[in-house]
């Protein structure tokens, strides 16, 4: 009788790497991509203004609060999307320093310095793109590609 | 089956796939921290003369160097997504690599 031992071997390596969760990502987005955008550039405009008394663009920064509280509940329910998630809450975290915190030291000072705004503003926007870069990075629905590769051949 | 030839063969298209991929992984993500770091320097080195300018005030520069160590989680967070993102790439091509040798060795 043949050892069929090896066969077995390779099919649980090849069972074991497909199910393997740990370097299982989310697939690429396009919602959260085109969310990030849109979030991205509306903060843009409220940074802006923060020259301007907080109050006077209470409604506005209420509603970005809004949409960033919406886009964070999204990806944390995604699965295998905890670093976009962890990514997201240092955004919206008001005790650091980056969106929330922004809008949170707007709200406690009324008005910002314009280079202050100019600089804040720069470290912003560069949070967003590692989140846009990040997130362009993800294969297109890479769980169906491995399911196609696998039963394709 | 001749499972030996199939192993041989497995093993020498699993190692050069390994010579090819594995040491890219941790340079291209340290190349990009270092990246970082420098731009961080050019950030502090602006700051601390909009600082001594009086452009800034003592607590806006805090707000703003707290903000580089948020904004520097943020790029190791993405660098460790992209690093896994490669690491997913190498293991559909190990498996494509298993599966192929297979195939070719057995019809």
């Amino acid at each position: 009788m043949k050892n069929n031992k090896p066969f077995f071997i390779l099919m649980f390596i090849t069972a074991f790497l497909s199910s393997c969760s740990i370097l299982k990502t989310a697939p690429y987005d396009q919602y959260s991509f085109q969310k990030t955008i849109e979030i991205k550039i509306d903060a843009n405009q409220l940074i802006d203004k923060a020259e301007n008394s907080y109050e006077e663009n209470s409604k506005e920064i209420e509603e970005l609060q809004n949409e960033i509280a919406k886009i964070v509940e999204y990806e944390k329910y995604k699965p295998n999307n905890e670093i976009t998630y962890k990514m997201w809450l240092l955004l919206a975290n008001q005790d650091k320093n980056l969106l929330a915190g922004f809008l949170k030291r707007w709200k406690e000072k009324d008005k910002l310095s314009p280079f202050f705004i100019t600089e804040a503003k720069a470290q912003i926007t560069e949070a967003f793109n590692l989140l846009l870069e990040y997130e362009s990075k993800k294969e297109p629905a890479t769980k169906n590609k491995l399911l196609e590769l696998i039963f394709k051949n | 089956m001749d499972f030996d030839k199939i192993l041989q063969e497995l093993k020498k298209s699993l190692v050069s796939l390994f010579n090819d991929k594995f040491s890219e992984f941790s340079k291209e993500s340290k190349k990009d921290i270092e990246l970082f770091l420098s731009e961080s320097k050019s950030k502090l080195e602006r700051w601390t003369s909009l600082l001594a300018q009086g452009k800034l005030t003592v607590e806006d520069f805090e707000w703003l160097v707290k903000s580089q160590k948020d904004l520097f989680k943020m790029k190791t967070l993405q660098a460790a997504g992209i690093s896994k993102i490669s690491l997913g790439h190498f293991k559909n091509k190990v498996l494509k690599t298993i599966i192929d040798t297979i195939k070719v060795l057995v019809f």
